[in-house]
């Protein structure tokens, strides 16, 4: 994989994703109670041109919810309270809860998503060139012919023979469904693909080649990234940038290397501690607590009954998301945590 | 489409014998386009005549071959029984997808109808429709009102298939994808669907056949068009059974004997067709 890490991007400081102020909760009303989860609360971040994001946190803590509000795939009872998504495709602003025509038109063509259990997006009882046909052949103004003819030579440079086109999905290995899950993601070069734990399932081998094949496709056409995986070591490997999500809110957010190196939020810092390391046999300790309870979230901010740094401020008022080095950091202890 | 029916010939005995007995059933019943006389003429023939060699399976006491009559017989039945598939296949169809897509206050409303029907009994509703209906009633009218009544467990099987289907993450692909309910529905749930519509429908046709023999020997049909119950109702008229006119009734009812289990055995092995995956390991794929 560090072959992976040394290939560097072509990052650009064009914004093509503008999330701001963000608010998704889960709103439901059962026999008169209501109950509101706050999924997504307050986020606010930016994608450049040519950027791999790459989102992480625990289970629960909100990964999930806040790309597919990105991605504008919700779904009641998940609805945006506040705040807007805002994709710039070929300089044309379009905000996603804003236009529903136009991004409905724009799905698939300028933003595909990979939703979680990708493997199975194939129809287990067509063949698997319908499943391009239904998604991509209509975004792109080709002929019928054209159309063959591209999808062939797309999958030619993704590794796969196009014979895989007249088999039927459980014909196919794992491996072989997942590389054409992003065949069918990246077949009409969007410019920004979602991707939600794209390589979980697999193995550790045939990840590799998976997120090789990620990158690689994604700087050949010059598209941006944001992914959600809790696989800090796919984060690693593939990630420009990495945003920590906390409790439904974004916590700390900056370059890979340096989230890496000197994390500034004590969340991350022990998320980033728990990895095991090569020639270290020291046990690795656990967080204690568990992550909260997003219909009835801690006051002030979110991480403090599980914080060693927690002071009595920490109790009280919510730390804002603020510059510090090259990232961003919502603590106010940023900075004091030891490096792991 | 020769292929796969090559290839189920080949692998798949069930499907084999229910083929060549289907297939021959329906040879015999078209056999009555070129019959010698009309099927509604009677005392053409010297009546009660024992199977012999002019007359293969002997005539009735009304004075007709009972191997022509039979011929008429079987494609009226079968025409009735596979009109009211269709028409309840459509109705099932339609219902079921469209209750399991859609949900919430959709389902609700079409299962709360779908329900309804369920608890009706058939055949005293059938009944009533003759009675009321009386000399209008024509075979379609009843084969339409057999549909209504035939399509609403079928209907409850494919919503519960849909239902599970819409969470699938082919199905959240082409909605982000944009394509359209119909388009889902047809292309990527309708072969989905397909075994069920297929098994149904073949459960459906032996149903709706025993239907109408059902109202037909009771006289509660066109008793001057003649079907397999119809026949059996003009036997029974004539005490053919007491007479000793034998054939008269064993013959339509080993025919109808014989279509049953020929779409019986269909109905068992016509799910491979469908399903690649039963088909590819019966051919030790």
């Amino acid at each position: 994989m560090l072959d992976l890490i040394d290939t560097k991007n072509q990052v650009t400081t064009r914004p093509v994703l503008q999330v701001e102020g963000l608010k998704a909760y889960y709103q439901m009303n059962y026999f008169g109670v209501r109950r509101e989860v706050r999924a997504v609360d307050d986020v606010t971040l930016t994608i450049n041109r040519g950027e791999i994001y790459g989102i992480a946190g625990e289970s629960s803590s909100g990964k999930s919810s806040l790309i597919k509000t990105i991605a504008g795939a919700i779904t009641p009872p998940l609805r945006v309270v506040e705040g807007s998504v805002k994709f710039d495709f070929g300089g044309k602003m379009l905000d996603v809860y804003g236009e529903p025509a136009r991004m409905k038109k724009a799905r698939w063509q300028h933003l595909s998503y990979i939703m979680q259990g990708s493997m199975n997006v194939l129809n287990p009882v067509r063949k698997v060139k319908h499943a391009f046909h239904d998604f991509a052949f209509k975004h792109m103004n080709l002929s019928g012919a054209e159309f063959r003819q591209r999808l062939e030579s797309h999958l030619g440079r993704i590794g796969l023979d196009p014979r895989v086109l007249e088999a039927f999905p459980h014909q196919l290995s794992g491996g072989m469904r997942q590389r054409l899950t992003i065949a069918l993601a990246t077949v009409c070069e969007p410019e920004f693909i979602i991707a939600d734990e794209p390589t979980t399932a697999l193995d550790v081998l045939v990840q590799q080649d998976v997120l090789a094949l990620i990158k690689n496709v994604q700087q050949r056409m010059g598209s941006s990234i944001i992914f959600v995986t809790h696989d800090m070591t796919v984060h690693a490997a593939i990630a420009d940038r990495i945003g920590i999500v906390y409790a439904g809110r974004l916590v700390e957010e900056g370059p890979t290397v340096d989230v890496f190196h000197r994390p500034q939020h004590p969340y991350t810092a022990h998320l980033i501690a728990s990895l095991p390391r090569i020639g270290d046999t020291r046990k690795r300790q656990a967080l204690p607590g568990k992550p909260p309870n997003l219909a009835d979230p801690p006051s002030g901010c979110r991480f403090h009954p599980r914080c060693p740094l927690a002071v009595d401020k920490c109790k009280s008022e919510n730390p804002p998301l603020e510059g510090r080095g090259n990232g961003r950091v919502a603590c106010w202890r940023a900075g004091e945590v030891e490096a792991a | 489409m020769f292929k796969i029916l090559r290839d189920l010939l080949r692998y798949n005995i069930e499907f084999t014998i229910g083929f060549i007995l289907t297939l021959a059933i329906f040879l015999f019943a078209l056999a009555h386009f070129w019959a010698p006389m009309p099927d509604s003429a009677i005392y053409l023939l010297p009546p009660d005549m024992p199977p012999s060699a002019e007359y293969w399976f002997g005539t009735t006491s009304r004075g007709q071959d009972v191997l022509w009559q039979m011929s008429s017989a079987i494609w009226n039945t079968m025409l009735f029984g596979l009109t009211v598939t269709i028409l309840s296949r459509l109705l099932a169809v339609a219902v079921g997808m469209i209750s399991g897509y859609l949900g919430g206050r959709w389902d609700q409303v079409l299962m709360t109808i779908n329900d309804t029907m369920i608890a009706l009994p058939n055949i005293p509703i059938l009944l009533l429709v003759y009675f009321v209906m009386r000399d209008s009633m024509s075979w379609p009218v009843l084969a339409a009102t057999a549909a209504l009544l035939g399509w609403n467990y079928d209907a409850r099987l494919i919503r519960s298939v849909t239902l599970s289907l819409r969470n699938r993450e082919f199905t959240r692909h082409a909605v982000f994808a944009g394509m359209s309910m119909r388009q889902i529905l047809v292309r990527q749930h309708l072969p989905y669907v397909m075994p069920v519509i297929f098994f149904t429908a073949m459960n459906n046709l032996i149903w709706a056949i025993g239907l109408e023999v059902t109202l037909s020997v009771l006289g509660f049909s066109d008793i001057n068009r003649p079907t397999i119950g119809g026949m059996i109702y003009w036997a029974n008229q004539h005490q053919a059974i007491i007479a000793g006119i034998w054939w008269w009734i064993a013959f339509p009812i080993a025919a109808i004997v014989l279509l049953f289990l020929g779409l019986f055995l269909l109905a068992i092995s016509v799910n491979e067709y469908i399903d690649p995956r039963s088909r590819l390991s019966r051919m030790g794929a």
